[in-house]
């Protein structure tokens, strides 16, 4: 009797989600498949095309630049930013005096809304007036022209991500708490130093977070969009910032290729679960799972 | 292990424990010092750019070498930038937008809280069939990337006749989202089960549980909730971009866009005054809520 | 319980139906009572938008039916399409010639040839360069708010400084004189440009056509890259070489904005460049004291029978198709068509007029001192217009993005035409065997 009662008000107490699931995610995650079939441009309805969007997706050197700029970009951001966030967080698990302080000047940045992002850093990498030239100048380094030079404005986007990494710099820091004092006590009598304490104790102890950060990191680097958007309107200078998010979003919206952007999106999600799955079969053998 | 449960410690300072060890220390503490201070003038310094740029006439903020700090201080910018072009039209309405942000922010967060509680609760405490199962689906889904979701659900959307309304901003707050159901349900799981058990011989329904015992105990992880969806919808800018089209209901992301000239060509002071009294709400907030922000996110990270 | 649940609860309640009755009747969609409101989204701002809300207001006061409410929308080519999609579309849209195509073939605008046909508006009226802007595929989709035409604009200060007396007649003499005219910086940067193709950017897709060459075949052919548009481009990348691909970037990103005194004509930083019969407005606005002229461009002395080649486009407005009161939509577009109003409506903007009759008023009052120079262009065998395909949006893209490769030195112009070609040929292929698929579709 109270199990059934219980039950019942498992399901209703979770009816929001359920329904919202259905709706907003499980539902058009499917007639995301269905559009990709077909030629859809929303003022009128779908004709089914086959297989057409796909194989003009492998054609369409637009799709292979936007995909090939936006591996390119992981490839960079994602292995800095997560040095980044966790040398943050190793120097902030110091336990130095005016922690918090440092720990909110770190903070802040991710915090910042996307467009404030974007346009801030546009000020400061302006070719004529911006600040950051202007300090390298100083410095005897002659800037590039960060948003005017193919060859720099991914790394001009990078350095936006960088000022960002607040936010896994904080989940970081909490696992480094985690780390049992214990262990790193041990291995200072065994003589260990400090970089082979972090290899050897340090890291494998929060490779959990390492890896659930990497995974996080995957999924949000390959669907960048806001920053880029605002800050290099169509992907200019020629094409180098051109993102796999903002192809399908033109494709979708000023295009009226609703089926192709489907399928761009669907190729997207393939992509990430592969990835992701990867990630999770190498991590069998690194991520060591503390008890938790 | 639950990070709610015990506060991070981030304060206290070390125990040399022989006299070389302390010596040692200190030049470690000192580089680590250093270090630190270098990184976060790197870290602070485009904050100071923004506010200093914010406050400069037009034309120091173009002057080479640059000016680093304005001799006097045009607080009127910030004036500025709310009325920019008032005079002429097609201006624009800052403050609208910021109304209009400000009301989605209240709809989302209520909806959030209200449907991630409640949800979480079954996932956390109640037992039913499928639960584990549905559960685990529900951590899949925070792989599923916007963009392959942008156009069936912009589909839907019209269907309802909903395009150029908030709705699609706001409704589907109401039906829980992956990330809070993941968060709450991890805090409901640590407090103590007998707690159910004696309000159930008591005779209370799952309901009074709820509201009377559970509720009660998680108002810091509510607040993160709370919190993490008001940043997320202030910040907002993909959705207002595909489903906002009359211009008088744009949010302040959208609307800080319009300082760019489509010509080329920038009120820079302006558009940096304007960037500053966006960023700013959301820092005041983090600065009254810091404890639970750190814990929040604390805790997604741990699994 | 605590006295805090008594009242938070509830309060949050309020608060949370307050801002969905806010939200709600700030989007709320449904009509008054009274005359028929009509929206309509215009692509204006400023002293632009002045003029044609002046128009709307003669509409709104010269009758008692209809109430036209006039928006300036930025970005007005996207977001009508989103709202075409979204089911929202406004009554009438003030987009770009060029939008046409694409509009029609998405099915996203209504054909009025019914409601011209009835108001007896025919094509003998507009000059035909403007009125091919306003057809498509054999049916009219949309009728001119405002026309335009190009020339070359010189600085006459600078033009004399450097001993020149007559503007450039082919594109030779213009790149000798913009040689002289151009002025370095004791650190070698750029300090006046003789001329910059870059600047203002609005044609970069065009240059080919000086030298005769054509974007599309007007039936499936992509043509970027024939010898007559490389040799436009070749020439375009002349001037980067000349002055140094990083120099012209960072000339450029120190430009102001376009209607403003740091215009980079308007501050005679560019002596000489290409642009449209509206300069004249922003000039007595911006920079009064500059001393300019404006004649037809040059052309280069290998193709004499490109003399008179001028960029014309035109504003347009269309029905979009899901427009509640098409009906009344038109009778305001109309209004603008009638030769009085047309004309009040240009010598607003300062432009000459799309019809082919012009009272002597127009020319009497019109304040651009060039305006016959203008009009004559429009007439001009060699008046270019972009292709009319429904591809053109992502054409255009690309030949920006093979533009800016091209300015910046990093392909030659034969390797830079020819990826566009590679790119969109197939992409036209589809999109013309879409569309038959779609018309075998509706039948």
């Amino acid at each position: 009797m109270k199990r059934s009662k219980e039950g019942l008000a498992g399901y209703l107490f979770a009816a929001p989600w359920l329904i919202g699931m259905s709706v907003f995610l499980l539902y058009p995650l499917a007639s995301s498949i269905y559009y990709s079939f077909c030629d859809y441009s929303v003022l009128k309805p779908p004709v089914w095309v086959g297989m057409e969007n796909y194989r003009e997706l492998f054609q369409d050197e637009v799709f292979w630049k936007a995909a090939g700029n936006t591996a390119m970009y992981a490839v960079m951001a994602l292995p800095i930013g997560m040095a980044t966030a966790m040398g943050l967080a190793m120097l902030l698990n110091s336990k130095v005096r005016g922690m918090t302080v440092y720990r909110t000047i770190f903070f802040l940045p991710s915090l910042v809304p996307m467009v404030s992002l974007a346009v801030l850093w546009l000020w400061l990498l302006n070719g004529e007036h911006g600040i950051v030239n202007e300090l390298l100048k100083h410095g005897g380094i002659k800037g590039p022209n960060w948003l005017g030079d193919p060859a720099w404005s991914k790394p001009a986007l990078m350095l936006t991500g960088i000022w960002g990494v607040g936010n896994s710099m904080l989940i970081y820091l909490a696992s480094l708490q985690d780390v049992p004092t214990s262990l790193l006590e041990a291995a200072q009598l065994d003589g260990a130093n400090a970089w082979q304490k972090t290899r050897n104790v340090t890291i494998p102890m929060i490779s959990p977070v390492i890896l659930f950060n990497l995974v996080m990191g995957i999924i949000g680097t390959l669907q960048v969009f806001a920053v880029p958007y605002v800050m290099f309107p169509g992907g200019s200078p020629a094409r180098s910032t051109y993102f796999y998010a903002m192809y399908l979003f033109d494709n979708a919206f000023r295009y009226n290729k609703m089926g192709y952007a489907s399928a761009m999106g669907w190729i997207m999600f393939l992509v990430i679960l592969t990835l992701t799955f990867i990630s999770l079969r190498l991590s069998d053998k690194h991520v060591h799972y503390g008890g938790s | 292990m639950s990070a709610l449960a015990k506060d991070i410690d981030l304060e206290s300072s070390p125990e040399p424990a022989f006299q070389s060890h302390a010596k040692q220390n200190r030049v470690r503490v000192a580089l680590i010092h250093l270090t630190l201070i270098l990184l976060s003038i790197v870290f602070a310094f485009p904050f100071l750019w923004l506010v200093t740029t914010a406050l400069k006439p037009i034309d120091q903020t173009m002057a080479v070498p640059p000016v680093w700090i304005p001799r006097e201080f045009q607080w009127e910018n910030f004036g500025k930038a709310i009325t920019y072009n008032a005079d002429k039209l097609g201006y624009i309405p800052f403050l609208l937008y910021a109304r209009n942000t400000l009301v989605l922010c209240i709809m989302t967060v209520a909806g959030s809280v209200a449907s991630n509680a409640l949800v979480a609760y079954s996932f956390a405490r109640l037992r039913w069939k499928g639960r584990d199962f549905l559960f685990a689906v529900t951590l899949a889904t925070m792989m599923v990337p916007f963009p392959v979701l942008m156009v069936p659900t912009f589909a839907l959307f019209r269907e309802l006749d909903w395009i150029g309304t908030f709705r699609p901003l706001w409704v589907p707050a109401w039906f829980g989202s992956a990330f809070s159901i993941f968060l709450l349900r991890q805090f409901f799981r640590t407090i103590p089960f007998e707690l159910s058990e004696a309000a159930k011989i008591d005779g209370a329904s799952e309901w009074r549980i709820f509201r009377d015992v559970v509720l009660p105990l998680s108002k810091p992880a509510l607040a993160v909730v709370a919190l993490f969806s008001f940043i997320g919808t202030w910040n907002d800018f993909l959705g207002p971009l595909i489903y906002l089209l009359d211009q008088k209901t744009f949010t302040l992301s959208l609307g800080l866009q319009f300082y760019q000239s489509q010509h080329g060509g920038t009120p820079w002071n302006l558009l940096m005054a304007a960037s500053t009294i966006v960023i700013l709400p959301v820092i005041i907030l983090f600065f009254f809520t810091q404890r639970l922000f750190i814990q929040g996110i604390a805790i997604t990270g741990l699994k | 319980m605590i006295r805090l649940n008594d009242i938070a609860l509830p309060g949050l309640a309020l608060a949370v139906l307050a801002a969905i009755a806010a939200s709600e009747k700030m989007t709320d969609r449904s009509n008054p009572p009274g005359p028929v409101r009509i929206t309509y989204w215009e692509k204006w701002t400023g002293a632009e938008f002045d003029g044609i809300k002046g128009m709307v207001d003669d509409f709104n006061r010269s009758q008692n039916r209809i109430h036209v409410d006039i928006l300036s929308i930025s970005d007005v080519g996207n977001k009508t399409m989103l709202a075409v999609s979204g089911g929202i579309p406004p009554d009438i849209a003030g987009l770009w010639g060029p939008n046409v195509p694409q509009y029609v073939d998405d099915n996203a605008v209504i054909p009025l040839d019914d409601f011209c046909l009835e108001a007896g508006i025919k094509e003998e009226d507009y000059i035909p360069a403007y009125w091919q802007i306003a057809t498509y595929k054999g049916h009219v989709y949309a009728l001119p708010s405002t026309p335009a035409s190009t020339a070359l604009h010189y600085n006459t200060r600078l033009l004399q400084e450097a001993g020149i007396t007559k503007p450039p007649v082919t594109l030779e003499e213009m790149d000798a004189m913009a040689e002289k005219m151009t002025k370095k910086n004791p650190d070698g940067t750029i300090k006046v440009a003789g001329f910059l193709p870059a600047e203002p950017g609005w044609w970069n897709w065009g240059w080919g056509y000086l030298f005769g060459g054509r974007l599309w075949d007007g039936k499936d052919k992509i043509t970027a890259n024939s010898a007559d548009n490389v040799k436009g481009f070749e020439w375009v990348q002349s001037y980067s070489k000349k002055y140094g691909p990083a120099q012209v970037q960072s000339f450029k990103s120190g430009f102001g904005n376009f209607s403003s005194p740091q215009n980079a004509f308007m501050s005679e930083q560019v002596a000489m460049e290409i642009q449209g019969v509206w300069m004249h407005n922003y000039t007595s606005l911006y920079a009064p004291k500059l001393k300019w002229a404006a004649s037809p461009f040059p052309y280069p002395s290998t193709r004499p029978d490109r003399k008179d080649t001028t960029f014309v486009d035109m504003d347009v407005l269309v029905i979009p198709r899901g427009a509640k009161h098409p009906k009344e939509a038109f009778e305001f577009i109309r209004f603008v068509q009638e030769q009085k109003n047309m004309e009040k409506l240009c010598l607003s903007h300062q432009k000459n007029s799309p019809l082919r009759k012009v009272s002597d008023d127009f020319w009497k009052r019109h304040g651009n001192p060039y305006i016959r120079l203008f009009d004559r262009l429009a007439y001009s065998k060699n008046a270019v217009n972009t292709p009319r395909i429904g591809i053109w949006p992502e054409y255009q893209s690309e030949i920006n993005n093979a533009f800016d490769e091209i300015a910046l030195n990093r392909k030659t112009p034969q390797d830079a035409l020819d990826a566009v070609v590679a790119r969109m040929q197939p992409k036209l292929d589809q999109y013309l065997r879409r569309l038959e698929m779609r018309q075998k579709v509706n039948h």
